[in-house]
C-alpha cells in the first residue's frame, strides 16, 4: 500500500463534512470571564472513569474534566488537542504524535508520552476489562514513548479510524497518579487535564464542576463553574429555562421546543447531524432470516410520515446509515420505497399470505414510543401485526445486546470516521452487531476500507458496502432525527460538535 | 353531596355514561382513536374537542375508547377480589376457631403489603395484558374484602335465626348459603363498587408508571403519562383522561359507600 508520510490534518482532510461548514461562526462580543452555567441533563451516569464509561450523559461531563489526544471540529474534522501534530508512517502502520508541552494534570502530574502509553496500555490490558478494549485491541499492536513528548502508536494494520477513536472515550487521558492512588474512587473523583475540576456529585440532583485555574489553553475556560442539574423530562427543562433557573437544556425534541420557540431571550441550537434511527431484527434466525419478510417490512414503512410526525418534519428520511453532510454519504443509495401493496405481495412471497405477527420492543423513550405506534399503524396496512412490548429505558439496550430482544428500533449518534458505525454495526465481528448480520462481501469491503488512508478509495468501498447493506436489510433505515439545545441568549459561543456532546470550554455568559 | 340518594344519583349517572361509552365508543366517537395525523398537540377545536395528542390522534375519541379497558379491568378485578375474598372471609367469620386464626393471619399479612407496590412487582414479572391486570389487581384487592366479610359473618352467626337454623340441624354450607350470605349481600355489593373504583385507580397508576396496557390501546393512565411531557403545549392530553379516571373512580366509590 503506497503511503506518503502525511502531515497532521491531511489524513482526514477529506473527512471534512461538506454540509457542516460555517457552523462555528462566533457570536458578536468579546468573551467575558466568570459566572456559573446551569445545564439541565437527563443524567443516567454510572461512572465517571473514562476507561469504563459507556453512557452518553457521562461524556457530557468527561469532556470538561478531561482532554482527548485529538479533538473533533464542528465539521467533524480531526484537530489537535493534547497532541499538537502527528505523522503517519509510509506503510500506514505507525502513527507518531507530538504532544503539547507543559501540560499538567489537575493533581500536578505532568502530562507526557509515558502517560499516553500508560493510558492506552491500561485500556488494552484484559485485566482492566475496559469496554474500549474491543475497539483498540484489534488495531493497536503497541504504544511506545520514544521521547518525552513523542509517542508512537504501532498498528496491526493501517487504520485511519484511530483518530476518531482518540477523540472520544479511548482518547481521554487520565492522571495515572490519581488513578493509582484513588483506585475505584476515581470514578467519583476523576482527575484529568481538562478545563474544569470535579467538585461534587449529588446523585439525582446536581453535578458541579469548577474552573481549573491552571488550565493549559491560555485564557480558557471563561466560566467559573458548570452545574449539571438532573431533569425529570423535557417539560420541566423548558419551564426551568423560562424561569431562568437553567441556562442550557439539551436533548429537546421538535415537539418539546414548541413552548420556547420564538420566546424572547431564548436561543435554539439544532444539532448538526441527526441520530440515525432504524428498525432491527435478528437476521440469522427465523423469522427474520427471510429476506422477503424484511423487504415487506421495509416497503410497509412510510419514513416521510415518521419524520413528519415524530420529528415535526425537522429531521430527514434515512436511505441508509449515513446522513447528508458526511463524506461517505452516497445519495444514489435508496432504501425500499413506501408501497403497502408491494409489501403485501412480498409478505405472501415470504410465506405469510395471511399476515405476520411479532412483538416490537418499545423502550420508554418518547421518540421510540411514538415511532413504534406509527410503525404499528403503518405495518398493519400491509398485513403485519406488531404488538408493542414496553421495556424500561435502562434495561432495553442490555436486552438488545444479549439477544433477548429481536425486533426493536434503535438509534446511534454519528461518528467522525465511517469505520465508527459501519464496522461495529455491520461487520460480522463488529461488537455492536446485534442483528448477527454476516455478509462476507461487506466484511471484505469494510476490512479494506478501514485499512487505507486513501479517502477516494474509502468513499467507493463504503458506498459499495452501504449499497449491499441497504439491499440485505440487516436493519430497516427510518430517519435521521432532529434535536435541539435551548439556552438563554446570555450564553455565547456555543457550537455543536456533531457527536451531540456539548463542550463548554469556550462558552461564556454575557452580563 | 352529603345526602346518600344524591350521591347515588351522581354515581349512577357517571357509571351509566362510562358503561355506555365502554359499549358504544366505536359508534359514538367522532374519530378513529388510533389514526395518527400530522397536526400534533393541537389545542381543543370543534374538529378535536380535546385537541390532538403527540401523534396527531383525536384525544376526545381516545378518552371515549379508554372507558372500555378501564371498566373491564375494574369489573374483572373486583370479581376476582370477591371470588377470593368472600369465601375466605365467610370461612373465617363463620367457622371461628383455628380456621379463623389462619384467615386473620393471612389477611393481616397481605394488608401489611402496600397494594400498589405488590401490583407493580407482579405486573412487572408477568407482563401487562388485560387478563394479567385483572388477575393481579383482583389478587391485590381481596384482603380488604375478606376482612369485611369476616366481620359481618362473625356478627351474623351469633344472630338468633342462625342459632335456630343450627338447632334444626342445618349443615354449615346450607346455613352460610341460606342465612349468612343473604344477610351480608348488601355489604358485599357496596364493597364490590368500591373495589371497582380502587381497581380502575390502581390500574391507571400502574399505567402511569409504565406498566399499563401496551399502546396504542387508549388507556387512561397511560394517556395521562404520555401527555405529561406536553403539559405546556396541550394540557388536555393529560387532563382529559385524568378527569375521566377521577370521575369514574368517584362514581363507583360514592355508589359503594352510599350503600354501606
Amino acid at each position: 500500500m503506497p503511503q506518503p508520510s502525511l502531515p497532521r490534518r491531511s489524513v482526514l482532510a477529506g473527512a471534512t463534512a461538506l454540509g457542516l461548514a460555517g457552523t462555528a461562526r462566533a457570536q458578536t462580543g468579546s468573551p467575558r470571564k466568570g459566572g456559573a452555567l446551569n445545564v439541565g441533563i437527563n443524567n443516567d451516569a454510572r461512572t465517571f472513569d473514562p476507561i469504563y464509561s459507556v453512557q452518553f450523559s457521562e461524556r457530557q461531563v468527561l469532556y470538561l474534566v478531561f482532554n482527548t489526544l485529538v479533538k473533533y471540529g464542528p465539521d467533524f474534522s480531526i484537530q489537535p488537542e493534547l497532541a499538537d501534530s502527528w505523522n503517519v508512517s509510509p506503510d500506514g502502520k505507525s502513527v507518531t504524535f507530538q504532544l503539547h508541552p507543559g501540560i499538567n494534570f489537575q493533581d500536578g502530574t505532568p502530562f507526557d508520552a509515558a502517560v499516553v502509553k500508560w493510558n492506552i496500555d491500561k485500556r488494552l490490558d484484559p485485566a482492566t476489562a475496559s469496554p474500549q478494549r474491543e475497539l483498540l485491541a484489534p488495531v493497536i499492536a503497541a504504544v511506545e514513548a520514544t521521547g518525552k513528548l513523542t509517542v508512537v502508536f504501532n498498528l496491526k494494520e493501517p487504520y485511519p479510524g484511530l483518530f476518531s477513536l482518540l477523540g472520544e472515550r479511548a482518547g481521554f487521558m487520565v492522571s495515572p497518579t490519581a488513578y493509582e492512588k484513588l483506585g475505584k474512587d476515581f470514578a467519583n473523583a476523576p482527575v484529568g487535564t481538562g478545563a474544569f475540576l470535579w467538585k461534587s456529585w449529588v446523585r439525582g440532583s446536581a453535578l458541579t464542576l469548577e474552573r481549573n485555574p491552571a488550565y493549559w489553553e491560555a485564557g480558557l475556560p471563561y466560566l467559573d463553574s458548570v452545574v449539571f442539574r438532573d431533569l425529570a423530562g423535557a417539560v420541566v427543562g423548558t419551564q426551568r429555562l423560562l424561569t431562568g433557573e437553567l441556562d442550557v437544556v439539551m436533548e429537546l425534541s421538535p415537539q418539546d421546543i414548541r413552548v420556547i420557540d420564538g420566546k424572547p431571550g431564548i436561543a435554539l441550537k439544532p444539532i448538526t447531524l441527526g441520530r440515525w434511527y432504524f428498525l432491527q431484527w435478528h437476521v440469522n434466525t427465523p423469522p427474520f432470516d427471510n429476506a422477503k419478510l424484511r423487504q415487506a417490512f421495509a416497503h410497509a414503512i412510510d419514513r416521510q410520515r415518521l419524520n413528519d410526525i415524530v420529528m415535526r418534519g425537522k429531521g430527514t428520511v434515512s436511505d441508509g446509515p449515513t446522513p447528508e453532510g458526511l463524506w461517505w454519504n452516497d445519495p444514489s443509495i435508496k432504501a425500499p420505497a413506501h408501497d403497502p401493496a408491494r409489501a403485501r405481495a412480498l409478505l405472501t412471497e415470504a410465506g405469510y399470505p395471511n399476515g405476520f405477527s411479532f412483538v416490537l420492543s418499545t423502550p420508554q423513550v418518547a421518540a421510540f414510543q411514538q415511532l413504534n405506534q406509527l410503525l404499528q399503524e403503518q405495518l398493519a396496512e400491509a398485513g403485519i401485526k406488531v404488538t408493542l412490548q414496553t421495556v424500561g429505558a435502562s434495561e432495553w439496550y442490555g436486552r438488545v445486546v444479549d439477544g433477548t430482544t429481536n425486533l426493536t428500533p434503535t438509534r446511534w449518534v454519528q461518528r467522525p470516521d465511517p469505520d465508527g458505525l459501519m464496522y461495529i454495526l455491520f461487520h460480522s465481528k463488529g461488537f455492536a452487531n446485534t442483528t448477527k448480520y454476516q455478509n462476507p462481501e461487506v466484511d471484505r469491503l469494510l476490512d479494506t476500507a478501514r485499512a487505507t488512508y486513501d479517502v477516494d478509495l474509502r468513499k467507493r468501498l463504503y458506498s459499495d458496502a452501504q449499497r449491499l447493506i441497504v439491499a440485505d436489510l440487516p436493519v430497516a433505515p427510518l430517519i435521521f432525527g432532529a434535536e435541539y439545545a435551548a439556552m438563554v441568549d446570555k450564553v455565547r459561543d456555543f457550537v455543536w460538535i456533531p457527536d451531540q456532546i456539548p463542550r463548554f470550554r469556550s462558552v461564556w455568559k454575557a452580563a | 353531596m352529603r345526602h346518600p340518594s344524591l350521591q347515588r344519583a351522581f354515581g349512577c349517572t357517571v357509571i351509566a355514561v362510562a358503561v355506555l361509552l365502554a359499549v358504544f365508543a366505536p359508534l359514538l366517537a367522532p374519530a378513529d382513536p388510533n389514526r395518527s395525523g400530522v397536526d400534533m398537540l393541537d389545542l381543543p377545536s370543534l374538529a378535536n374537542l380535546f385537541g390532538t395528542d403527540d401523534l396527531g390522534r383525536d384525544i376526545f375519541s381516545r378518552v371515549m375508547h379508554g372507558a372500555q379497558p378501564s371498566l373491564l379491568i375494574g369489573f374483572g378485578a373486583a370479581c376476582v377480589a370477591m371470588l377470593i375474598g368472600v369465601p375466605i372471609g365467610l370461612a373465617g367469620g363463620y367457622m371461628r376457631g383455628r380456621i379463623d386464626l389462619l384467615v386473620v393471619g393471612v389477611i393481616d399479612l397481605f394488608i401489611a403489603l402496600p397494594g400498589l407496590i405488590l401490583a407493580l412487582i407482579i405486573t412487572a414479572m408477568v407482563g401487562a395484558t388485560l387478563r394479567n391486570l385483572v388477575l393481579v389487581l383482583g389478587f391485590v384487592m381481596w384482603p380488604p374484602v375478606a376482612r369485611l366479610v369476616r366481620g359481618q359473618a362473625l356478627a351474623v352467626r351469633e344472630a338468633l335465626f342462625v342459632e335456630a337454623a343450627r338447632a334444626v340441624g342445618g349443615s354449615h354450607g346450607w346455613i352460610i348459603r341460606r342465612h349468612v350470605l343473604p344477610n351480608i349481600l348488601r355489604v358485599i355489593a357496596a364493597q364490590f363498587a368500591v373495589s371497582v373504583s380502587v381497581a380502575i385507580f390502581t390500574s391507571a397508576s400502574l399505567s402511569f408508571l409504565g406498566l399499563g396496557l401496551p399502546p396504542p390501546m387508549p388507556d387512561w393512565g397511560g394517556m395521562v403519562r404520555s401527555g405529561f411531557d406536553y403539559l405546556s403545549i396541550n394540557p388536555f392530553m393529560s387532563l382529559a383522561p385524568g378527569a375521566a379516571v377521577t370521575l369514574t373512580v368517584m362514581g363507583f366509590y360514592v355508589v359503594g359507600t352510599s350503600f354501606k
